[in-house]
């Protein structure tokens, strides 16, 4: 991928702490960055390097690149036998006498800056270190790296993280969508170059570009929304160009989505001399108002035509009013894609689209990714986790048989009998 | 209509889904002439030619019914001919998200087994991407290249090959992979090969899918020795829920019913007392009838006696069975509007629990 291999002057980037905290921060070539608690660094010294580079953080605000986020390549601790314990038999909970070190020798050794000295300090200051098990020592001093190395690393910022960013910060703005959510609506949205579609984006954006992604430039995206301009406050950081955006990005309010016969707006064009007539910000005025009818005509036609290449919807608006009304739109064939935080939105869109002829084989997904400790000899699923994560329902749209069809299947005879009733059921049994 | 390009009409040679039912797809190249045969019917192919895609049609003779479907990896996964244990769409769509797996990306993967993942990368690098998958079982491979070559994926690279042993180099091509994928029985044996392919000049990432812990440890050994950084280990749990409607019974209908089930046991008795005077029978034997008639009410009448058999099935709707609230002994439809119902999800059966765990890293050397 052009653009996100080199960590380039002017771009937002993602950058992450050994806290496992994240930030977005825009590189702009002469600033400094300020990471709080693990320091600040010169914009200049990050610059060149690949996306995924993990730094640490020098005297005077520069930086050294090292190889990664936690210092794990090597032993954490001697391989002496004599500084550990079996077992926590002999390790007594003395509260804070256990640390020689004050708060105030720790706030001072932060000043003078290396994180690894701290922690070597902070180790000869523990009492009972000794009689901690080697496990719990190492444990120890992750906790400890986490909090005083100064480390971090700055990662590209794409669809993933601007996702991470946001559910860590306020996972209501972006529904509380998980990555893995995310990657099972594209999968069966079948987002691809080329692809026309239609999305309603309650994620302020970060669907939008998820889909942006994938398309690689070709294609268009409709978004529906319900306010008299679109969220889309994410595209904000995305590195996409405004003329790309312009190009693929189309959006559309409910009402003229809806109601497009009256909503059309009417548009004359003035004759030629009129318009050499008009004065200089008149003029400008009038070509600014014929775009925009220009723009909301263009659009209303797509929508005429319809052909759609799927529906990827994640918003609050009740989907079982919402759907129906607009799946005339969708070519065959194509996916209907639907996001929300509760299964039971779901399962009440389910029971709609099920009746709906124009509806194949509705099903709703949950997906869950359950992370592990990795440490050789002590793996075992972590002990918390984020909850909520939200729930795909996916189907398909189809064209039924004019006039209906009889289905094979129990009572057939009798229906066969009343084969002139074009009413009769036009659904085979699930199985 | 491919799994890369989208299309409205179907046209003879296409690639069609034939979806019969949920558990019942049938892939199948449209050709003049030939019929496909299900329990629904006979369906001639002539009948799809012309017809767009996602459009029911009706069988030769007039009833049962199928849909044409357009081809995606994920209708493809399954319903594909199953070769060997495949990657399903809860964990490839994961794989893809959290590898970047983008339009243009060169993919590389091992083993190719049944070529369900294969489908997902191709469709998602497109057509100026490259999947280079590589299978060193020679009959799996066979069929692999005959099924990519039928399907229109020119963006697939495929080699016979065993990588742990034999690396990954392709002849001629420089595979400057951005993105791994081992589903391998001993992936730490194929890590050590990938330094030779894998990108240089930007971030490379992998995830090795395994069944079992023990070679989870291994191969974390093995990138951990091979300096690849930010090891995590997950695994997907997927489940697949189906909406149902659960009929809401109202404990003070239930009473209700009990009240009426006693007035007509005693408004028998009363029948039957009287009877049993006329015929100058008995008259002791309140217990026995009293049971008899709650039999009757709970258990016996929906069965039906010999007379209701008779009739048509129907009138097994309409036969009194006094206060009925929740309509006991009748076959009801989820959802009779005559009844009060609440919207409810079940899972399915049977739920894959364990699919295999997926270890990511990273590279920026």
């Amino acid at each position: 991928m052009p653009g996100c291999n080199i960590i380039e002057e002017g771009k937002h980037v993602l950058v992450r702490l050994p806290s496992e905290a994240v930030k977005v921060v825009l590189l702009k070539g002469d600033s400094c960055i300020s990471l709080g608690k693990f320091g600040t660094f010169s914009v200049s010294g990050v610059l060149g390097y690949k996306f995924g580079q993990s730094f640490e953080i020098l005297e005077n605000k520069l930086v050294k690149p090292v190889c990664s986020l936690i210092d794990d390549s090597k032993p954490l601790l001697l391989e002496d036998s004599n500084t550990f314990s079996e077992n926590n038999q002999n390790l007594i909970n003395t509260g804070s006498l256990v640390q020689k070190l004050s708060t105030q020798d720790i706030e001072e050794l932060k000043k003078q800056g290396k994180g690894q000295d701290i922690i070597n300090q902070i180790i000869a200051g523990h009492d009972s270190f000794g009689k901690k098990t080697q496990y719990s020592q190492e444990k120890y001093l992750k906790r400890k790296q986490e909090k005083f190395l100064r480390r971090f690393t700055i990662d590209y910022l794409g669809a993933s993280e601007m996702l991470q960013y946001y559910r860590l910060k306020d996972p209501q703005r972006v529904l509380d969508m998980s990555n893995e959510s995310l990657g099972l609506i594209l999968s069966y949205a079948n987002i691809r170059p080329g692809g026309n579609y239609i999305l309603v984006d309650e994620t302020g954006g970060v669907l939008l570009y998820a889909m942006l992604e994938r398309m690689e430039n070709e294609g268009s995206i409709l978004v529906a929304h319900e306010n008299e301009h679109p969220n889309l406050i994410a595209l904000n950081y995305s590195n996409y160009s405004p003329e790309l955006l312009e190009k693929m990005v189309s959006n559309l309010n409910w009402l003229q989505f809806l109601e497009a016969d009256t909503q059309r707006p009417q548009w004359n064009n003035y004759p030629q001399e009129k318009i050499d007539r008009l004065t200089p910000p008149r003029r400008s005025h009038y070509l600014r108002k014929k775009r925009a009818a220009d723009r909301v005509n263009n659009i209303l036609d797509t929508v005429e035509q319809g052909n759609f290449d799927g529906l990827i919807y994640a918003s609050t608006l009740y989907p079982p009013t919402l759907i129906p009304r607009i799946l005339d739109t969708l070519g065959g064939s194509r996916p209907v894609v639907i996001y929300s935080p509760f299964k039971e939105i779901l399962s009440e869109t389910f029971h709609v689209l099920q009746k709906d002829y124009r509806i194949l084989a509705p099903s709703i997904y949950e997906t869950r990714v359950r992370q592990y400790q990795t440490i050789i000899g002590r793996i075992h699923p972590l002990m918390t986790t984020k909850g909520g994560g939200g729930y795909v329902l996916h189907a398909t749209r189809v064209i039924p048989k004019e006039g209906g069809v009889t289905a094979v299947g129990r009572g057939i005879k009798s229906k066969r009998l009343k084969l002139d009733d074009p009413k009769v059921e036009t659904r085979q049994p699930l199985e | 209509m491919s799994f890369l390009y989208y299309k409205d009409v179907i046209e003879e040679e296409d690639l069609v889904m034939a979806f019969i039912s949920r558990n019942d797809i049938k892939p199948m190249i449209v050709k003049s002439g030939e019929t496909l045969n299900t329990r629904y019917g006979v369906f001639p192919h002539d009948l799809m030619i012309g017809a767009r895609y996602g459009e029911q049609i009706a069988s030769a003779k007039g009833y049962g019914f199928i849909h044409l479907l357009q081809p995606t990896p994920e209708l493809w996964t399954l319903s594909l001919p199953h070769r060997t244990q495949i990657v399903y769409t809860f964990d490839s769509s994961y794989v893809v998200q959290r590898l970047r797996v983008l339009p243009g990306s060169r993919v590389i993967e091992a083993g190719t087994g049944s070529g369900s993942f294969s489908h997902a990368f191709a469709r998602t690098i497109h057509s100026n991407g490259r999947l280079f998958s590589y299978e060193f079982h020679k009959p799996r491979y066979e069929e692999a290249k005959g099924e990519f070559e039928c399907h229109k994926l020119p963006n697939i690279t495929l080699t016979h090959r065993d990588v742990c042993t034999d690396g990954f180099k392709v002849d001629g091509v420089n595979v400057d992979g951005d993105a791994v994928f081992l589903d391998l029985p001993a992936p730490w044996e194929a890590i050590e090969h990938l330094d030779e392919v894998v990108a240089k000049d930007r971030r490379v990432s992998i995830c090795c899918f395994s069944p079992c812990i023990e070679q989870v440890v291994k191969t974390i050994e093995a990138l951990t020795a091979k300096n690849w950084n930010g090891i995590e280990m997950v695994e997907v749990s997927g489940r697949k829920w189906e909406a149902h409607r659960e009929m809401v019974r109202d404990v003070d209908e239930a009473v209700a019913r009990l009240k009426d089930i006693k007035k007509r046991a005693v408004a028998g008795l009363e029948r039957k007392r009287k009877l049993n005077q006329t015929s100058d029978e008995f008259e002791n034997e309140d217990i026995d009838i009293q049971t008899t008639e709650e039999n009757d009410i709970s258990h016996k009448e929906p069965a039906g006696k010999g007379e209701t058999d008779l009739k048509p099935k129907s009138d097994q709707n309409t036969k009194d069975r006094g206060y009925n609230p929740f309509g006991k002994g009748m076959r009801i439809r989820e959802g009779d509007p005559a009844y009060n119902w609440i919207n409810v999800t079940r899972s399915e059966p049977e739920v894959k629990s364990h699919t295999s765990y997926l270890t990511f890293a990273y590279r920026n050397q």
